[in-house]
């Protein structure tokens, strides 16, 4: 019979340490939980533990977070480690939001440096691979040669406006769409300026830049 | 709406996943250049996806000119 823990109405960190004291000593454990934060650290205890986690939303608010234990590895971990590491604490949820947007850069038509036909193929793949990245950007800039991306013909161009019309704003540079006399090929995002740019920039959380 | 089925093609390398794609651009054949999906294991990492009902006519424009290793429906 699994476990219940009931951590509901409990501040971090006393859920996840409650978890973890549990799978210590149960193969199968569930806990009830009503705030992200504590999901997120137990989801982070199971990794570090390499136990299955899995989690379920059971009513508005309430989460059902169920550990199983795999292997030894909780007994291992336990030994070299008795007390909770500090990263395990983090009272956070770490999406990364707290501080700001997550902006990706794109200041180029290639990814990396070192040959343009491998680095085309590259940035293809990443601004495919943004569709499915959690969490999503909240803003893609184009500068420079990046602006070519979000053009009329441009490989990526699907890919940018399914995450334009999924609420990513992209903010295409105009110096830069005039510069390539690409004025009215523009067909993601916005045309943007330097201030707003230089903004979002300073505004974000994270920057990611290919 | 249904939505749209693909399949993507594998390559034995990037190369060989780059010169069907301009065959296929220079046929006119819709495709797009993709990461192999997860899933689906694959020395290169790029694959060639298409829409599903486009697979003959893919196969017709690679065969005896590239090499693929399989088509896997997506």
């Amino acid at each position: 019979m699994p476990v219940t823990i009931d951590a509901r109405g409990l501040a971090c960190p006393q859920p996840v340490i409650m978890a973890k004291k549990a799978i210590e000593e149960n193969e199968q454990i569930t806990v009830l939980v009503d705030n992200d934060m504590a999901v997120e650290n137990i989801r982070r205890l199971a990794l570090k533990l390499a136990c299955g986690f899995s989690v379920a939303e059971r009513e508005a608010g309430v989460w059902e977070v169920a550990l199983v234990r795999m292997g030894p590895t909780v007994e291992a971990v336990k030994d070299g480690s008795p007390g909770m590491q500090e990263d395990e604490l983090s009272c956070t949820v770490p999406t990364g939001k707290e501080t700001g947007p997550l902006v990706v850069i794109l200041s180029d038509n290639h990814m990396g440096r070192g040959d343009d036909v491998l680095g085309d193929i590259l940035i293809r793949s990443f601004i495919h691979t943004l569709l499915q990245l959690q969490p999503r950007p909240d803003k893609v800039i184009c500068y420079n040669s990046g602006v070519k991306l979000a053009v009329k013909d441009s490989a990526v161009l699907d890919d940018l406006q399914v995450l334009a019309k999924e609420g990513v704003e992209i903010l295409v540079c105009g110096t830069c769409v005039n510069y390539f006399e690409l004025g009215d090929q523009v067909a993601a995002g916005h045309i943007s300026n330097m201030y707003d740019i230089a903004e979002t920039m300073a505004g974000a959380g994270r920057l990611l830049r290919p | 709406m249904e939505e749209q089925r693909y399949v993507v093609f594998l390559f034995p390398s990037v190369s060989y996943a780059l010169k069907a794609e301009k065959i296929l651009k220079a046929a006119g054949i819709a495709h797009k250049l993709i990461p192999v999906p997860r899933h689906i294991s694959s020395d290169c990492g790029v694959c060639v996806r298409i829409a599903e009902d486009k697979e003959r006519d893919v196969e017709g424009e690679l065969r005896g000119r590239v090499e693929w290793d399989k088509a896997v429906l997506l």
